[in-house]
């Protein structure tokens, strides 16, 4: 036992960490979606069993919420990773010093609050003559009601394709030199190179990225909220967690259903878990946990 | 030593002396100050009442200022009385929106942090006080006299199961709007226009026309597509009053439960529907962004809209002030009660009172309520309405008000509905107010709509709505 204690006391913090902030609070979400707790029964809630799920599925429209929700992740996603790779790649290719300022730029993004960042992308769209797309394109109309989800793809991926930026230049960097001589060596071009060489190098950044962008699209509906609150219109651009939003938090009557929120939040609790599998397998993560075949120094 | 002791003695002497002289003023300062502080004040105890207001609109600040206002006159006469406390306002006016200031509400309601007076819709009340969050106020109101000049219809809007809720803070009624100057363009005289509210209430004039208006104004390009007819861009109590003017029924006084009409329900929808088809009513109307509304309208862009008195403020204050403020609104813009779908037909308005309701957990009751009787006088009452456009709770206020907006619109009250009293509203409204927003954006059809509102209403009220 005791040759265990050190690095089970290591292991205590994140631990802890991981008790506090993740399994308690799906061990409560998954208490209150067995409720029917609600404004009116605040107070009192009854154990309803499962009988939120039920409620939940015979919605007609939630599945033009999961398609939504499929929708907005995977073409975000898509944009993401695609422009962080793209800028990464790019940002490698020049002089250090132009390299930190293209990066610099695209952190803006990501380092202005959410609340400011939106106001900007409204200023931008709104119609002639207040809105610069509009003039720029001549074409006057308001483009978050016109094009909700270019809009909010183009939105959330300038904030997101910085995260891929950051991780893939710092891992290009980190291919051994010697592997672009080689290259240069066998006459490889720019494009062979990335091909051949680069990119198989990312493969594991690749997953990350992937895996965490998934997760983290999934759960969050902040500048959907703010650019189009799920409109404009009739749940067009509403996802999933945007839905539990508002059925457990935000009413225009104070009509909240803590309940049958919390069950739409179980979902996608399951749904990430799947995905999270799904992703692992692509990838074929053991793989790339394992010890490596030969030493590199 | 003996030069230095000498030395030190003096000084020690003149030590002595300024200190004495110190004192004498410190006891002289004192004996001045103390009488300006009355010896009771050393044990006065302040009482904070904590008080949550919500516009969202700005210019109905008074609905908090009014009761700061109060409170320092209260104070005046707690001294007066000999009392050993004065009262101290602690709180705030929210102008972000409904859903947040009432989950806000919600969350201290059920934590120890509920306010003592809580200023919402009178309409929350059934379900607020069947979930237990505010008191019945039936004991406290005969003490205060200033309670006996409010008119009397309101009270009745702040009851629910036999008991009284809340005290009316102000009213108002929910006018259809229109453009005279495009009206003009279409071709129509100052006195077709200056007619068109008699002809609502005659039930000459109907949805139907404000519909063929708009679509000849579309025609002749006077209005650009969308801009005919105008309603909110998000929830709210409104589309009660819609569907009420398309001959629906939400509420049965016989088994006191909710009613959802489905002809009624697919009328409106039709008539929405044909709206976006022909160009009248915009696709995304329900945007959810006021400023989207504002704009057009006081842009002179849009013929017909539903609004409330209280944007009239709204619009004076915040929107054409640069073309002549409210003269130009009165220059430009008509107001009448909404018509009826058929010929013959009653006209309608909503009111939506506000009220200031106390809540269940304030330690404070009787005080809070000896405040808002302080609140509930006529010149208070009259600031409200003038500042805010909204119509105010007190009889002799209106003898008050010499404000012409006000005037004009107090008629209105005569066709007021107030929405039902029944703690499962919100889930009609939220169900009724998807399948608009399904039927304007294309994603179902009237007919469809209909089915799956009355179905979600059946399943998320269960035995208390009758669908008809």
């Amino acid at each position: 036992m005791r040759r265990y204690a050190a690095p089970l006391l290591f292991l205590l913090p994140a631990t802890i960490l991981i008790l506090l902030f993740f399994v308690v609070p799906v061990g409560m979400t998954l208490y209150l979606s067995f409720t029917d707790i609600s404004t009116l029964t605040f107070r009192n809630p009854k154990w309803v069993g499962i009988a939120n799920y039920p409620t939940l599925l015979r919605d007609p429209f939630i599945g033009k919420i999961l398609l939504n929700t499929v929708r907005y992740v995977s073409l975000t996603l898509l944009f993401n990773v695609g422009m962080g790779l793209a800028l990464a790649l790019f940002s490698s290719s020049v002089r250090e010093r132009w390299a930190n300022q293209v990066r610099a730029v695209w952190l803006l993004p990501r380092i202005l609050p959410p609340v400011v960042y939106v106001l900007i992308w409204h200023g931008l769209t709104r119609e002639a003559p207040f809105g610069l797309v509009s003039d720029i394109t001549g074409i006057s109309q308001n483009w978050i009601s016109g094009r909700p989800w270019t809009v909010l793809v183009l939105a959330n991926g300038l904030v997101g394709a910085s995260f891929g930026m950051l991780i893939f230049s710092s891992a290009i960097k980190s291919i051994s030199q010697d592997l672009f001589y080689a290259a240069a060596v066998d006459g490889a071009t720019t494009m062979q190179t990335v091909r051949r060489v680069v990119l198989p190098m990312l493969r594991w950044p690749i997953l990350f990225v992937t895996a965490y962008q998934t997760l983290s699209l999934l759960t969050s509906f902040e500048y959907i909220l703010l650019l189009t609150d799920g409109g404009p219109g009739f749940y067009t651009t509403t996802v999933w967690a945007l839905h539990a939003y508002k059925l457990a938090l935000s009413n225009y009557f104070g009509n909240v259903q803590f309940g049958l929120g919390a069950a739409m939040a179980a979902f996608l609790v399951v749904i990430g878990v799947i995905v999270s599998l799904i992703y692992l397998r692509i990838f074929n993560f053991r793989e790339l946990v394992a010890e490596p075949k030969v030493e590199v120094n | 030593m003996a030069k230095s002791f000498h030395v030190g003695q003096n000084q020690g002497g003149e030590d002595m002396r300024s200190k004495w002289l110190i004192a004498a003023w410190v006891i002289g300062a004192l004996a001045l100050a103390l009488p300006a502080v009355p010896p009771a004040h050393a044990q006065q105890r302040t009482i904070v009442i904590k008080v949550w207001t919500i516009g969202p609109d700005n210019p109905s600040k008074t609905r908090f200022e009014n009761v700061v206002t109060a409170a320092e006159r209260l104070n005046g006469d707690l001294r007066r009385e000999g009392a050993d406390y004065q009262i101290k306002v602690d709180g705030f006016f929210d102008t972000t929106d409904w859903a947040p200031y009432l989950r806000r509400l919600l969350l201290a309601f059920q934590g120890s942090d509920a306010p003592d007076i809580v200023q919402a819709s009178a309409a929350l009340a059934p379900t607020w006080s069947a979930a237990g969050f505010i008191a019945p106020l039936d004991t406290y109101v005969p003490k205060h006299q200033q309670f006996s000049d409010v008119v009397p219809a309101l009270w009745a809007a702040m009851r629910y199961a036999g008991k009284t809720w809340g005290i009316p803070q102000d009213t108002e009624a929910r006018p259809l709007y229109y453009n005279k100057a495009l009206l003009k363009r279409l071709g129509w005289t100052d006195a077709q226009i200056n007619d068109i509210p008699k002809r609502i209430v005659s039930g000459d004039f109907t949805w139907d026309d404000v519909m063929t208006l708009s679509r000849e104004a579309r025609q002749k390009n006077i209005i650009e597509a969308g801009k005919g007819y105008y309603h909110r861009p998000t929830q709210g109590p409104d589309w009660v009053q819609w569907y009420r003017s398309f001959g629906g029924r939400d509420f049965d006084t016989a088994t006191g439960k909710l009613v959802f009409n489905k002809a009624a329900a697919l009328r409106y929808y039709r008539w929405l529907r044909a709206g976006v088809d022909t160009g009248v009513i915009e696709r995304d109307r329900l945007n959810g962004d006021w400023n989207r509304f504002m704009q057009p309208v006081t842009d002179g862009r849009v013929l017909f809209w539903s609004g409330g008195t209280w944007q009239w403020a709204e619009w004076e204050q915040q929107w054409v002030g640069a073309k002549g403020g409210e003269q130009w609104l009165f220059e430009n813009f008509g107001y009448a009660p909404h018509p009826s779908h058929v010929k013959g037909g009653k006209p309608i308005t909503l009111s939506n009172p506000q009220a200031y309701m106390v809540s269940a957990a304030s330690k404070n009751k009787d005080l809070a309520m000896r405040l808002l009787a302080y609140t509930t006088v006529p010149d208070l009452d009259a600031k409200h309405a003038i500042g805010s456009a909204h119509l105010p709770v007190l009889q002799r206020t209106s003898q008050l008000v010499k404000n012409r907006f006000l005037n004009e619109v107090s008629y209105l009250l005569a066709y007021s509905t107030y929405l039902p009293p029944h703690p499962d509203l919100p889930k009609w409204q939220d169900s009724f107010y998807r399948g608009i927003s399904a039927v304007e954006s294309g994603s179902a059809t009237p007919e469809q709509a209909v089915d799956v509102v009355a179905a979600e209403m059946q399943r998320t009220i269960g035995d208390k709505i009758i669908i008809e």
